[in-house]
């Protein structure tokens, strides 16, 4: 991690080793060192202490910093709805909550690629301002957080 | 890039066979367990191509496994280059009573038709375009890659050789590196002691890769103002690195720049060197040597991202921020049960790991 804290930037919170990868990918096409993936929380609710405990402070000190938190949905609408209860309202417009709605182990069988592969792949969904990979059906929830997020992402590029 | 190496009796490599898929792939696996081996296969094959062909200068009796010396030691290499799949083939044995190794069998294939086979002291060329199917005797010491000649630029031989020489092998030492030159390399050497002369040729050749490079440096060293590779005799050149800030500009010999400094530097001239001279594979032992941790994952990423296109990275770690920096795709576990046996390759994705990689790298749970 060695991003400009003064100029905008998105750190990412994965759950778990799949979400990793797909952030990887997503990193990799995003091509910038204005985005940081932290290591692996190891579940959803883990995610959420993370940051708690280490970004929200740290998110008060920096105001051009974003957070995603990149978590797995496990077929519950309400789990945005929880992990936006640990989001200081302050914090609220600059943290996004995204996920797979049940695992991205499900991918394996969607044929589109490997996770690193589809994180590429939503990563220029969001700079080309299209939802080829976004409107599938595992991740077509997350079309709101997705709105505010990729503006901003764009801004970044 | 890449798409294949095999290699046979090499060390602890015995029918070892790397399949790659992908324009960055990273080795993981315990101390010993091959991962710097496979770089050394494939800097015999890249010297080759930049023309040693003395079999005593490519390979020892040593080098067999286990001393077995009555098996042929094998590489076999398969790059794609422009959607041409080339295929290089070298065998070598140590005749019996003998203490040199000879060349047993040879061949290069372009798409699956042979440009040349050799067997022992017999060299067939097959005849392309217009040159014609003949052949030739060679000393059985000498590797024939090197000796049969190509008519042009477009000559597959031509294509493959340069491709091949121009495989990048990185181990850097940074306090070896003073950035000081004399002449002018293409092709620099593992511990790239030779960074000005790279440097030198590869502005000299392609002027415009100094943007790539200065965009890379001036993201990790913000300060930077620019690289300068200064004449400082006749035929001598020596590297110095400028800052600026407001207090004013500050030049420094590249002599005294931290060790990780200079691998930025390096990295910056290797993704230079693969948009001045055309897609590269670059193969870089522990890039991470060095780094600050913060610094790890967007090094990786760098490296990845430029040569995605055409070029191809492949690296091995134990960084834990440099194995995250990659996929279960394009990793490779390599274990070996014990130094009597021999290296094995597996896909992470065959693996089947659940939970933390890291953590199951560090508990020592991840089995071939």
């Amino acid at each position: 991690m060695s991003v400009n804290k003064d100029r905008p930037h998105v750190f990412l919170i994965p759950e778990d080793d799949a979400n990793r990868q797909i952030a990887n990918g997503f990193r990799l096409e995003f091509g910038n060192r204005q985005f940081h993936v932290e290591p692996v929380a190891g579940g959803w609710r883990e995610v959420l202490l993370r940051f708690s405990s280490d970004h929200v402070n740290e998110m008060s000190r920096y105001p051009e910093r974003l957070m995603i938190l990149l978590l797995d949905f496990d077929r519950k609408f309400e789990r945005r709805d929880e992990a936006k209860g640990h989001i200081p309202d302050q914090l609220m417009d600059r943290v996004f909550v995204l996920g797979v709605w049940n695992e991205p182990e499900d991918f394996k069988h969607a044929n589109l690629g490997s996770l690193e592969t589809i994180g590429r792949r939503l990563a220029r969904d969001c700079r080309d301002n299209t939802k080829e990979v976004w409107r599938h059906e595992f991740l077509g929830h997350n079309a709101e957080e997705l709105a505010r997020l990729c503006g901003r992402m764009r801004a970044i590029q | 890039m890449i798409r294949r190496l095999y290699v046979h009796n090499f060390r602890c490599l015995e029918n070892f066979e790397l399949l790659l898929r992908e324009p960055s792939a990273l080795l993981i696996g315990k101390n010993g367990s091959g991962k710097t081996t496979v770089s050394l296969a494939l800097e015999l094959l890249q010297k080759i191509a930049r023309g040693t062909n003395h079999v005593r200068e490519l390979i020892k009796p040593s080098d067999f496994t286990r001393q077995h010396t009555d098996v042929p030691v094998r590489f076999e290499i398969e790059i794609e280059i422009k959607s041409d799949i080339y295929e290089y083939v070298v065998a070598f044995e140590l005749p019996e009573g003998s203490k040199e190794l000879r060349v047993l069998d040879e061949k290069l294939v372009v798409n699956g038709k042979p440009v040349y086979t050799r067997q022992l002291a017999e060299v067939h060329l097959a005849g392309m375009g217009r040159q014609p199917e003949g052949g030739f005797r060679i000393d059985w010491h000498l590797v024939a890659l090197t000796v049969v000649q190509e008519q042009t630029e477009r000559d597959p031989l031509y294509i493959f050789k340069q491709r091949l020489a121009r495989v990048l092998i990185l181990r850097p030492v940074p306090s070896l590196i003073t950035g000081d030159s004399e002449g002018e390399t293409a092709w620099p050497n593992d511990k790239v002691t030779d960074l000005g002369a790279w440097l030198s040729d590869l502005l000299g050749y392609a002027p415009g890769a100094y943007v790539a490079m200065e965009k890379y440096l001036r993201q990790v060293m913000p300060d930077l103002l620019d690289i300068k590779n200064e004449r400082v005799g006749r035929d001598a050149k020596s590297i110095r690195v400028q800052f600026s800030r407001d207090q004013g500009i500050l030049s420094l010999p590249f002599s005294v720049l931290s060790d990780g400094e200079k691998c930025y530097l390096i990295c910056a001239t290797a993704i230079a060197a693969n948009e001045g001279y055309g897609p590269q594979i670059c193969f870089w032992d522990e890039p991470d040597n060095y780094l600050a941790m913060d610094e790890v994952g967007d090094f990786i990423l760098a490296l990845r991202k430029a040569f995605e296109a055409g070029g191809q990275f492949i690296a091995t770690s134990h960084n834990p921020e440099a194995v995250r920096r990659f996929s279960d795709e394009n990793t490779f576990f390599l274990s070996r049960k014990s130094h009597l046996e021999p290296t094995i390759v597996r896909r992470l994705e065959d693996l089947n790991i659940k939970g933390d990689l890291i953590g199951a790298l560090l508990r020592g749970d991840v089995e071939p």
